[in-house]
């Protein structure tokens, strides 16, 4: 049967008014961050709350704290402003920064030449990591070779997965959080589970006796890369004004008083950084 | 035709009423059995009610945007002009095809964080716009449940009313209106059922509903029989928010059947 | 001559202003049509899980027998009343963490998340569609019972040749119904890493910028799933109509 025009016609309404639902309410991105950030008196940063050290809520307190707390912090205090905090996850956080929610990102996200591409970043790092995989002791698993075939959990938007699934050949699970994916390597749905180093290793070390069974059980880090602060593209008065707070913790210090704070299984960077930064200004 | 309807289903047992209690009295069993696991449960009971009545909230306002919507589509839908009901077909169709993870992921993404009125920002919040994402569906089921309504009244009341005087408007006011929203409360109230059950949808966004408390509660304390408490006691508080109004909704239905 | 076609198309689609960029990238493509194809995998097994469990439900809920009707009745109440994220986030996470420890280790337990997301969709579902057969199974009246016992039928015969084929007939509006939701429903797979569209496409989202267009894609997608569920529903309804039964 030949569709006739009322068909036809309906067709084209139904693509008509998914666009206009969906593209109308799409261009209403903010510029002028700086500008912003201090007419309002606010910087809103989007935190993760994935785990000790570097974003949790306190138990006791059920206040956010961590690393990624601490550094957000310091940033509002140097731009003279308040802090507003925003949870955010892997799968949300590209989205809720290029919305604008949003002013900028530190949220465990590494630099990556593909993110890169489409976001803008402070180039002074504030910690370097990388992945490490959490699974059973007696798994037989001792290298990241050794995933070929073999399943990996991760977080959904995990830098990791590119790697896992390309270069090692594993079969990557990607949960909405790291909580769902620990749960899940416990559960038995995968061999390991992939996220950054700092975060699983203090939880092994905290909850010795519900993890008794697992350890990191590849020694090496999996890509391991600069922790930095994302922003949106092109905001250059931005990233310099940030650029030049980072830079300046890092020589005073302050960013290892962060990291002992926290308890951060390796702060060897971060004084290499605040060596090299000193070195660099004198 | 007549139709005997058997006896068993006048005296139904409240058999989830009695399910949900032996599901209540063993958690509360459990944690008195293990008292350290009470405590804990107990500090993070403030942090998930607050979660709660954000499901609670976000499926009110759901309803409410998705039902005015929805009433104005169905009657479009049976409008005499194919201008004014195409474009409400249409709307109908799609949306009620979609699923509602999928809209409220659209709606979390695509609208913007804030929104300009009359020169002034006004934030446009996560959980406003999982409001939004749930109260598509709703609307467009609305749409269907108020065109079912409407057409379900014989066209001879119409023609009734006119010959008692009534002028068209009078006779949606004062006959056709009031049968109709007996006849589409039953279908209403699963819908708002339905919307409830998807505000947990809202956690996978980042909204800090229960679920989303539920887990931030479990990656905080980091106990195993803790985590299985806190994933159970979401189940429990949904079911004790929905089975009362699935069994108000039966006993509609029920009366409604025996007219 | 397809590459050829696909940068076509990205360009086409850039003078609208949707940017199909994710095309050129093999690794995303594959799993994005791999998402489909799962969805569609999902749906075609969830149906008649869905099927099989509604008309057993049925039964043991209008058996008239308190050890069949009673856990039965429980399940379809704590499934309609809970939401189903939940009930997967319930079996995926707890339930099968306590699986494993109770055989004595993950290693032994062969659930998988595919597994957990046809379980739960499709019992879910099919507590539904119990509901809608209970219904119809009670609507059928007692003299016709009451003849089917007169000419010898047991009780399970009775159910088979009566009081289901009527049941399904009533029942069928809902039960297509429960079906359109059904495949609705296997979007909160992507929750627990189930390949499939909306998980595909939260994967790319997540690394490029470009919601609108994979969302575009998921909407028409699962319109056109639901549109094919929804006709060959109405063709059975049309096919298994008795003339004079049930208007």
């Amino acid at each position: 049967m030949l569709p006739n025009a009322g068909q036809v016609a309906k067709k084209l309404l139904d693509v008509g008014i998914l666009a206009a639902f969906l593209i109308g309410a799409s261009s209403a991105h903010a510029d002028a961050t700086l500008d912003r950030i201090k007419a309002r008196g606010k910087l809103t940063v989007g935190v993760i709350l994935s785990g000790a050290p570097f974003g949790y809520i306190d138990p006791k307190t059920q206040e956010q704290k961590g690393l990624n707390i601490d550094v957000a912090k310091a940033l509002a205090a140097g731009l003279g402003v308040e802090l507003e905090t925003q949870t955010v996850t892997p799968p949300n956080r590209i989205q809720f920064l290029q919305q604008g929610k949003v002013d900028i990102l530190i949220a465990n996200m590494q630099y990556t030449e593909e993110r890169a591409k489409t976001l803008g970043y402070v180039p002074t790092p504030y910690d370097r990591v990388g992945g490490a995989a959490v699974g059973r002791k007696d798994s037989g698993i001792k290298d990241w070779t050794d995933l070929k075939g073999k399943t990996a959990c991760v977080s959904q938007g995990s830098n990791y997965t590119q790697p896992l699934i390309e270069e090692y050949g594993a079969q990557v699970k990607a949960l909405p959080s790291q909580p769902e994916s620990l749960l899940a390597l416990k559960g038995g749905n995968c061999d390991v589970a992939v996220h950054v180093s700092g975060t699983v290793s203090l939880m092994l070390e905290d909850r010795a006796d519900e993890w008794k069974d697992y350890a990191i059980i590849i020694p090496s880090d999996l890509i391991p890369s600069d922790s930095v602060i994302w922003l949106r593209k092109g905001e250059g008065d931005t990233q310099a004004a940030l650029d030049n707070i980072v830079k300046s913790l890092h020589v005073s210090g302050k960013l290892i008083e962060f990291a002992r704070t926290n308890r951060l299984p390796s702060i060897a960077y971060l004084e290499e950084q605040q060596k090299k930064l000193k070195d660099g200004s004198q | 035709m007549s139709i005997v309807l058997k006896q068993e289903r006048a005296k139904q047992l409240p058999f989830g009423g009695i399910f949900a209690a032996v599901l209540g009295l063993t958690v509360i069993a459990w944690l008195f059995l293990n008292q350290s696991l009470g405590q804990v449960l107990l500090e993070w009971l403030p942090y998930l009610a607050k979660g709660f009545t954000m499901n609670v909230l976000i499926s009110i306002l759901a309803i409410a945007i998705g039902t005015l919507i929805g009433i104005v589509l169905g009657v479009m839908e049976l409008a005499p002009f194919a201008v004014v009901r195409a474009p409400a077909l249409v709307y109908v169709q799609i949306f009620r095809n979609a699923p509602h993870l999928v809209l409220i992921f659209a709606a979390t993404y695509i609208f913007p964080f804030e929104l300009v009125i009359f020169g002034n920002y006004v934030p446009f919040p996560d959980w406003v716009k999982a409001v939004v994402g749930l109260a598509i569906p709703a609307s467009a089921h609305i749409a269907e449940i108020t065109r079912g309504a409407i057409q379900s009244i014989p066209t001879a009341q119409w023609d009734a009313a006119q010959g008692l005087g009534f002028s068209r408007s009078q006779s949606l006011r004062w006959i056709i209106l009031p049968q109709c929203i007996k006849r589409s409360l039953p279908p209403w109230m699963n819908l708002y059922a339905s919307i409830t059950m998807g505000t947990a949808l809202a956690s996978l966004v980042g909204v800090h509903e229960l679920l989303h408390s539920a887990n931030d509660a479990s990656t905080a304390v980091q106990r195993t029989d803790f985590t299985v408490v806190v994933y159970l006691t979401v189940l429990i508080a949904f079911f004790l928010f929905c089975y009362p109004v699935s069994r108000f909704t039966q006993y509609l239905e029920r009366r409604l059947a025996s007219r | 001559m397809l590459d050829g076609f696909t940068t076509h198309f990205i360009d086409l689609m850039k003078t609208v202003g949707l940017n199909f960029e994710f095309l050129t990238s093999g690794y995303e493509v594959r799993m994005w049509l791999d998402g489909m194809v799962t969805t569609l995998v999902l749906v075609v097994i969830t149906i008649p899980i869905s099927l099989i469990f509604g008309v057993l439900f049925a039964a043991a809920l209008t058996s008239g027998k308190k050890w069949l009707a009673v856990p039965v009745r429980a399940y379809v109440e704590l499934t309609r009343n809970t939401p189903t994220l939940v009930q997967l986030m319930c079996g995926f996470l707890v339930l099968n963490m306590l699986i494993s420890n109770a055989l004595g280790g993950a290693q032994n337990n062969p659930l998988t998340p595919f597994f957990w997301v046809v379980a739960i969709t499709g019992l879910h579902v099919a507590a539904f569609h119990a509901e809608a057969l209970r219904g119809g199974i009670e609507a059928v009246p007692s003299t016709t019972i009451e003849a089917a016992r007169a000419i010898g039928f047991n009780s399970l015969q009775i159910l088979r040749y009566v009081e289901l084929p009527l049941a399904v007939r009533s029942a069928l509006p809902s039960i297509i119904n429960n079906l359109v939701n059904l495949v609705k429903l296997t979007t909160v797979g992507s929750a627990i890493a189930v390949g499939e569209i909306t998980y595909a496409s939260i994967m790319i989202w997540t690394q490029r910028d470009n919601v609108v267009e994979l969302m575009l894609v998921i909407l028409l997608f699962f319109s056109l799933i639901n549109l094919v569920v929804a006709r060959i529903g109405f063709w059975l309804e049309k096919r298994l109509a008795v003339p004079g039964f049930g208007q």
